[in-house]
């Protein structure tokens, strides 16, 4: 019995350097990261210019940063997006890591939980000034005066668009599509598009993907100028236009110009074999479907654009958001501090890649830099920078709140609930959470 | 005293020690605390004030999480017969000293080692309307997909298929080993009296298995009240809350919302219902089958 | 064995049934290979691709080219080993000190024991989760492996069958003046192997596939386990659209439990018939 013993004791000591890692001298950095998993594709990629994609790109970058940085090592922890409850069992079990990709609009919910540390100590180390940034992408991350993260970009909701179909549905101009001004003329367009392509106007991803439906209810409520939130911990729905809203959206997935059943990677796919007119998702997929646009036989060579959500009702206003890294309380040392200085340079300095992917830089001088404008549709989405909102900073749990709100109009897009069940739903599940937050 | 070892004194206490003290320390001192933390307004990075049951009559109030708790009873409903019916039958058929046989039921417990989450990638691409072998199948033949993961009457269908499927191998094993216990000579009486084989099985081989199917059904009711992994990975609960479980509704309180104290009344709740759900199964079986013995 | 049923064939009805059953268990497993076998960029909008061939086997190339899975199989290795080690180790020590010896709170400490059979892994894994915080314990192989030793399950399972060993055999052996430990160690344990592969096999397979609290206790990426990972890859699948390789990484990641299966099917299917019978 006591060898049995003795084997399991020296399996579980001998276990717990595991979770140590002790990597000699080199300071070692734990990042965490959403963008997904592509190792098998770009394990060993450090060209950041050859790849593309979110993906590609964080993955070449981070690559790059441990090949010219030998007495650093950043390892990375690619969570399921957006990461934020594995963070969370993270913090609580008091093991977070040292860099962690974070939406700007859940900066407030950590900071103020005291979970995160102000980065203005590595900015100076790093020899970045705050006013680098644009003014866009520093008031995100500014919480009490204080910066809680390193901006990485500004990101949006947009319309991709198939050009050979539009074409063929006769919706082409001036080899630019023609886009709506109002509801009423989204829904002929689409009627037009449909029969004439047999194929959907719109591919909407209404399954499992909170984020589509929250999206669209926020930009246009945004341009509505109405008022989703009366107080930092109030939200409201049920209003004229957020019905307005709904059962637009309702109503063009009710008539058959739209797909329905799809979620993320089927729409993806959807748009990428050409079976579809518009998807509307983010600034993320432009580098994608830039490169399938520049390769001969695939369904969308040379017939892919790329515009801000159009304007339906009120102004020309869109939600957007942005990523940042943000480094989480906990004891380092001070090469690790150094170390994080560092990669935060780095990032900087690797602005342009990173807007590559098709998100909107976070530093000035690459939003003017000839470079970023000679990408391929920036000028179209560049009024995105003027034209863009977040959420009131001083709401919490925009995370949450972006699920509740989009799995309840999800499902009145989707005509399993009634635009006013849905809306009363979401705003009291919201309200819910919000009475609950610390005041 | 004589000198046996099961003389009474302290050191046969030695033996069950670093046992109990996992038990104590890694199941009943959490067990206790979770108690404490459900009468608490508490949110997963500390803090924490005693609010008596505020958070339970907040569940009950909470549509979200009665509809959880529906959802939950639901699927119960929906895998524990079938998936017994399912089992039995095969268990029936497989009864056997064939090569055959063998090599069936090696077929039906092959899922049973895979992992929820490879169970899931699996089923996914099997019923997604548009990547899955189901929607290619439909569209082959020119028919319209069934939307399972993504219309609120199918989704928990999709949910229970899975998990049938995934969990056939278990209780199809545990018949068998029952049917096993079945002395030749009962059929050999009910061949004499020309039972026919529908007889035989209700008047013999049922009798005979009831022990098996009682462990059978406690067993399943108590897995899955207890449904995570398939709506989390599925379906993500969705859509509009149509999937999501119990356990699914504690997870995204505690890790998404931060609501420990609030995540934790739920679950013990949930560990109340299957308390109550399986002892009653219990008495309730155990009664019938003293009846049944008095006859 | 019942003697009607086995020896008679199947009727073609029945057969016909099997096989149909069969199919449905085999198609998604056979589909999911097909999947694994596809190049990424052929399943794009259209996953039908995977029913003809070409057929390649690039995606395992990728994963054999240096991918995480190897490393959470050899986690699941190490978690599911240690708890199967460790709790045949506690269990049988602790069936062997209920079962055989009399100590003081015997019964009361057995009650005490089994009452937590009813106690639902849900009920108590978020002050789990709390308290292994405290410790620093996530993260880590103990950490992954300690909430599995403390199930009643074993305990009771050991406990009833060392009572069933009669008792004869502890007096003899007392009588040649062997200790309590000897008693155990070279008597009692040798007899207990079938219960002991019984307990084994259960708590391997269901460590193996645990997965809500290495989810909440294995954040790090190569500190996940199989489960864990395949998770995190299946919800990454959106932004990475390579559904080949997706399927590949499933179909290698249960290779070796289907190994384990196929070698051990014997004894697995004892170890089933091994709970139902008591």
């Amino acid at each position: 019995m006591r060898r049995f013993f003795l084997v399991a004791a020296m399996l579980l000591a001998g276990s717990c350097s595991g979770a140590g890692g002790g990597g000699g001298d080199r300071a070692e950095i734990y990042l965490q990261r959403f963008f997904g998993e592509c190792g098998a594709e770009y394990g060993s990629a450090t060209d950041v210019s050859k790849v593309e994609g979110e993906c590609g790109i964080i993955t070449a970058m981070i690559n790059k940063f441990n090949a010219s940085n030998p007495d650093v090592h950043v390892s990375s922890n690619v969570v399921a997006w957006p990461g934020y409850p594995q963070l969370s069992a993270q913090m609580a079990a008091k093991d977070p890591p040292d860099l962690v990709t974070m939406h700007t609009g859940v900066i407030s919910d950590y900071a103020a939980e005291g979970l995160l540390e102000p980065i203005e100590p590595y900015l100076a180390e790093a020899g970045l000034a705050p006013s680098a940034l644009t003014e866009a992408s520093r008031s995100a991350v500014t919480i009490g005066g204080k910066l809680f993260g390193l901006p990485f970009d500004t990101h949006g909701g947009l319309f991709h668009v198939n050009t050979k179909l539009f074409a063929q549905a006769g919706l082409m101009k001036d080899g630019k599509p023609v886009l709506p001004t109002s509801p009423e003329e989204m829904l002929a367009q689409a009627r037009q598009f449909t029969e004439r392509t047999g194929k959907p106007y719109l591919i909407q991803s209404l399954v499992g993907d909170n984020a589509y439906a929250a999206r669209n209810v926020y930009t246009y409520l945004l341009a509505q100028n109405a008022v989703l939130f009366p107080s930092p911990r109030r939200i409201r729905l049920q209003t004229p236009e957020a019905e307005r809203i709904v059962d637009f959206f309702r109503g063009i997935t009710a008539s058959g110009v739209s797909t329905r059943n799809q979620d993320t990677p089927a729409a993806i796919g959807s748009f990428m074999s050409g079976e579809g007119g518009i998807y509307p998702t983010g600034t993320w997929m432009i580098g994608q479907f830039e490169a399938e646009a520049n390769t001969p036989g695939r369904p969308l060579y040379q017939s892919y654009t790329v515009y801000p959500y159009p304007r339906l009702w009120g102004q020309d206003v869109s939600y957007v958001s942005g990523h940042a890294w943000v480094v989480p309380k906990r004891e380092r040392s001070p090469e690790q501090r150094r170390a994080i200085a560092r990669f935060f340079r780095f990032i900087a300095d690797h602005n342009f890649d990173w807007a590559r992917t098709g998100h909107l830089p976070a530093f000035q001088a690459v939003v003017e830099s000839p470079a970023f404008k000679a990408l391929p549709h920036r000028t179209n989405i560049a009024p995105v920078a003027t034209t863009g909102r977040p959420l009131p900073g001083g709401v919490q749990r925009q995370n949450a709140i972006e699920g509740l709100v989009g799995e309840e109009v999800a499902a009145a897009f989707n005509g399993q609930k009634s635009t006013r069940q849905a809306l009363a739903d979401a705003e009291r599940r919201v309200n819910e959470l919000l009475a609950q937050t610390e005041a | 005293m004589r000198g046996g070892a099961d003389r009474r004194d302290w050191s046969g206490l030695l033996f069950v020690l670093p046992f109990l003290t996992a038990y104590l320390i890694i199941l009943i001192y959490p067990l206790l605390s979770g108690m404490a933390l459900s009468f608490q307004r508490v949110d997963l990075f500390g803090g924490g004030r005693f609010v008596g049951f505020d958070n339970y009559a907040r569940l009950f109030a909470d549509e979200t999480f009665v509809r959880s708790v529906l959802n939950t009873f639901a699927l119960a409903l929906m895998i524990v017969p079938l998936l017994t019916v399912i089992a039995l039958s095969l268990a029936l058929a497989l009864n056997r000293a064939t090569r055959g046989a063998a090599v069936f039921r090696g077929v039906f417990f092959s899922s049973s080692v895979l992992s929820v989450t490879i169970v899931t990638l699996i089923w996914r691409f099997v019923l997604a309307p548009d990547a899955g072998l189901l929607g290619e199948t439909a569209q082959a033949i020119g028919a319209e997909p069934i939307p399972f993961l993504s219309h609120p009457t199918w989704s928990l269908w999709a949910l229970a298929i899975t998990t049938i499927w995934w969990s056939v191998g278990l209780p199809m094993m545990l018949f068998l080993a029952g049917l096993q216990q079945i002395p030749g000579d009962v059929y050999e009486a009910a061949a004499l009296d020309r039972a026919s084989r529908w007889t035989t099985f209700w008047r013999v081989t049922l009798p005979a298995l009831r022990r098996t199917l009682v462990l059978v059904v406690m067993l399943q009711t108590a897995a899955q009240l207890q449904i995570f992994g398939q709506a989390q990975l599925l379906t993500g609960g969705g859509p509009g809350g149509s999937t999501r479980t119990m356990v699914l509704f504690i997870f995204e309180s505690a890790f998404a919302r931060w609501e420990l104290g609030y995540a934790t009344a739920a679950a013990e709740i949930l560990f109340l219902l299957i308390v109550l759900i399986t002892l009653t199964q219990y008495v309730t079986t155990m009664r019938a089958s003293e009846g049944e013995d008095g006859r | 064995m019942a003697a009607e049923a086995s020896r008679s064939r199947w009727s073609p009805l029945t057969l016909l049934a099997i096989l149909l059953a069969a199919a449905v268990m085999l198609a998604p497993l056979i589909w999911t290979l097909l999947l694994s076998l596809k190049e990424n960029e052929a399943l794009i909008g259209n996953s039908g691709a995977a029913l003809s061939p070409p057929y390649t086997l690039e995606n395992y190339r990728s994963i054999l080219q240096g991918n995480q899975v190897f490393r959470w199989l050899v986690n699941s290795i190490i978690v599911s080993g240690g708890t199967t080690i460790g709790v045949l180790a506690l269990c049988s020590l602790a069936g062997f000190g209920f079962a055989r010896l009399d100590f003081p709170f015997r019964r009361t400490l057995f009650i005490f024991v089994l009452l937590g059979l009813a106690i639902p892994e849900q009920a108590v894994i978020l002050p789990q989760h709390q308290l292994f915080a405290d410790l620093r314990l996530h993260n880590s192989y103990p950490g992954l492996i300690l909430p599995g030793l403390a199930g009643p399950f074993g305990v009771f399972f050991m406990t009833q069958y060392m009572r069933a060993i009669p008792k004869e055999l502890d007096e003899a052996a007392m009588l040649d003046g062997a200790s309590r430990f000897t008693l155990f160690w070279k008597v009692l344990l040798p007899l207990t192997m079938p219960a002991q592969a019984t307990l084994g096999v259960f708590t391997f397979l269901a460590s193996w596939n645990a997965y809500w609290w290495p989810l909440i206790s294995a954040t790090r990426s190569d500190m996940y386990t199989l489960t864990v990972g395949l998770a995190a890859a299946q919800m990454n699948y959106a932004q990475t659209s390579g559904l080949g390789f997706l399927m590949a990484q499933a179909v290698f990641a249960s290779i070796p439990i289907f190994i384990v299966y196929v070698l051990f099917q014997k004894q697995i299917v004892r170890a089933m018939a091994g709970t139902a019978v008591r």
